[in-house]
């Protein structure tokens, strides 16, 4: 090993452990001693990742309240970043907080984690035109029972037991913190991005069987048949009340219609 | 300006921050060009990537990172600068800078700008990941002096004589942030203007204008704070020995409304054509 590796490798160790470098590499004054001048950068590591997370994670850091830093700062210690842009370091955020004591104990920490990051990827995801209802005009009605509704690519149906949107929303607009409220049922959050503004929303019982076939590239005739078991003869209607509002809500990326290869 | 400086004298410019987004595309003031931190831009797609264009029709661009590593024992991220390589065919900036220091070694990132110890191991190895970024993207950089509060006992060099050498040897070029400067002379005992003296003017394409904190016996480069009596002393005495050089204010955190940096930016353009008239 180079005597530069060894030495950065040894400053990385002091700050990562908060130690010292071999005595004697670095040099010290009247100033301000060895220890006191690696501080600076021992603090700022911390300090950085801290506000970096804190960015990305509004929902949690109103949820956590005085718990967010040493949340924080405990996942920092056990994962340190390993990406050129600080930001992703939040991508390991959410499985942290879902298998590690005693943050795990705490499940709204985790689903927050993971909304707040949803949001935070779709923010600058790649763009897409979106589907429109224009563009379903010209389908011949053969071909609707095999045509594919493809939702935008970066959406993220999101599995909540509790009101973390809340807390998200109350966090963007500056907004006390809610009550914490946990659900008889679990429910969905949708988080997508129709054009510019990151949108997220409950997603409604009937809805999901729907929304959960599109996801997995079912044709327009599977979905209606998912729909039958809840409405019956219903389903036919509720499917084409459900594709306006999502053609509406900018969630539809793509078509496919029979013949074409799926992407 | 001399000869061997080659790429073109921009004015007096700011760091593009989203705070002031929508302030400066309506009114831009006496904002000659922008420099952008290339990691904010390194995106698929959405709103970063629609306000760069907007601005990149507007403005003269340069692109500046942290994320270079430039002095660091880890293999270049190729992929890093895959990603800024297709953003410079995006925005066409008139450079791409980065700093003189290591960010992170055995694949963890520091999120730092660790100073290196100026040694000749240290200088060899610089030269040739810089000979070989500039390769890559097939244009010279612009290195950046950091501010530092550790220095090594192994050193042989002065940082300045490091930062020379880097530039003569790889043939690139130097971006002078006049706070680091000051910052870094107060932390170590040393003389700003030696640091000066010893740069090679031929080289020195940007400045950086920035103020810092006070955190105990030491001087912290925060870039939160306006520009200090003595960092702009000192910047009247780097436009002395550079000359006109491209020239911006830099601030990261703290960001006060646009109209504050323009007033600075005023200043730093009256303190440059003062010299510039009496020098003629």
């Amino acid at each position: 090993m180079s005597d530069l590796r060894a030495l950065q490798q040894q400053l990385a160790d002091a700050m990562l452990a908060g130690g010292t470098p071999l005595p004697g590499s670095l040099r010290g004054d009247g100033k301000a001693g060895e220890s006191e001048r690696l501080a600076i950068y021992q603090h700022g590591y911390r300090m950085r990742l801290r506000e970096a997370l804190a960015t990305e994670f509004p929902g949690l850091a109103l949820l956590a309240g005085r718990r967010f830093a040493p949340l924080l700062d405990d996942y920092v210690a056990a994962y340190p970043s390993t990406h050129f842009n600080i930001r992703w370091h939040g991508a390991g955020l959410p499985g942290f907080l879902t298998r590690t004591a005693p943050w795990r104990d705490r499940p709204e920490l985790a689903e927050m984690a993971q909304v707040d990051w949803a949001i935070s990827t779709a923010f600058d995801a790649a763009d897409h035109a979106t589907v429109s209802a224009a563009d379903l005009a010209g389908i011949a009605p053969e071909a609707w029972a095999a045509l594919q509704l493809h939702p935008l690519t970066h959406a993220r149906l999101l599995r909540c037991t509790c009101n973390v949107d809340a807390f998200r929303r109350a966090a963007d607009r500056g907004e006390p913190r809610p009550a914490l409220r946990r659900w008889r049922r679990a429910r969905h959050l949708l988080v997508w991005r129709p054009a510019l503004d990151v949108r997220y929303r409950q997603v409604e019982a009937g809805e999901l069987p729907a929304l959960l076939g599109a996801l997995h590239g079912e044709t327009f005739a599977q979905l209606c048949e998912r729909l039958a078991q809840r409405h019956g003869v219903a389903a036919l209607p509720r499917m084409a009340a459900l594709l306006a509002q999502w053609l509406g809500e900018g969630l539809v990326g793509r078509l496919t219609r029979p013949g074409e290869p799926t992407m | 300006m001399p000869a061997s400086r080659q790429l073109p004298y921009l004015g007096f410019g700011l760091g593009l921050r989203v705070d002031h987004y929508e302030t400066l595309i309506d009114e831009p003031g006496n904002v000659e060009w922008l420099e952008i931190v290339s990691e904010n831009y390194l995106v698929p797609g959405g709103r970063p990537l629609r306000w760069l264009e907007r601005f990149r029709k507007r403005f003269p661009l340069v692109m500046h990172g942290v994320s270079m590593s430039i002095g660091g024992t880890d293999p270049l991220d190729m992929a890093y600068l895959d990603q800024l390589a297709a953003l410079a065919r995006q925005v066409e900036p008139a450079w791409i800078s980065d700093h003189l220091c290591w960010t992170g070694v055995q694949g963890v990132n520091l999120h730092d700008l660790m100073p290196l110890p100026y040694t000749e191991e240290a200088l060899r190895h610089v030269v040739d990941r810089v000979r070989r970024v500039q390769d890559k993207l097939g244009r010279r950089i612009l290195l950046e002096n950091v501010s530092s509060y550790i220095s090594f006992a192994q050193s042989q060099l002065t940082e300045w004589e490091f930062l020379a050498a880097v530039a003569e040897r790889a043939d690139c070029l130097i971006l002078l942030d006049i706070n680091n400067v000051h910052v870094s002379a107060h932390n170590h005992g040393f003389s700003p203007l030696d640091y000066l003296d010893g740069l090679p003017p031929a080289r020195v394409q940007q400045f950086h204008l920035a103020g810092h904190e006070h955190g105990g016996e030491l001087l912290i480069d925060t870039h939160d704070a306006p520009v200090v009596d003595a960092v702009w002393d000192l910047y009247v005495e780097a436009v002395r020995r550079f000359g006109r050089v491209s020239t911006m204010i830099e601030r990261d955190d703290h960001i006060p409304p646009l109209a504050e940096l323009l007033t600075e930016l005023d200043h730093a353009r009256s303190l440059a054509d003062a010299l510039m008239q009496e020098a003629a």
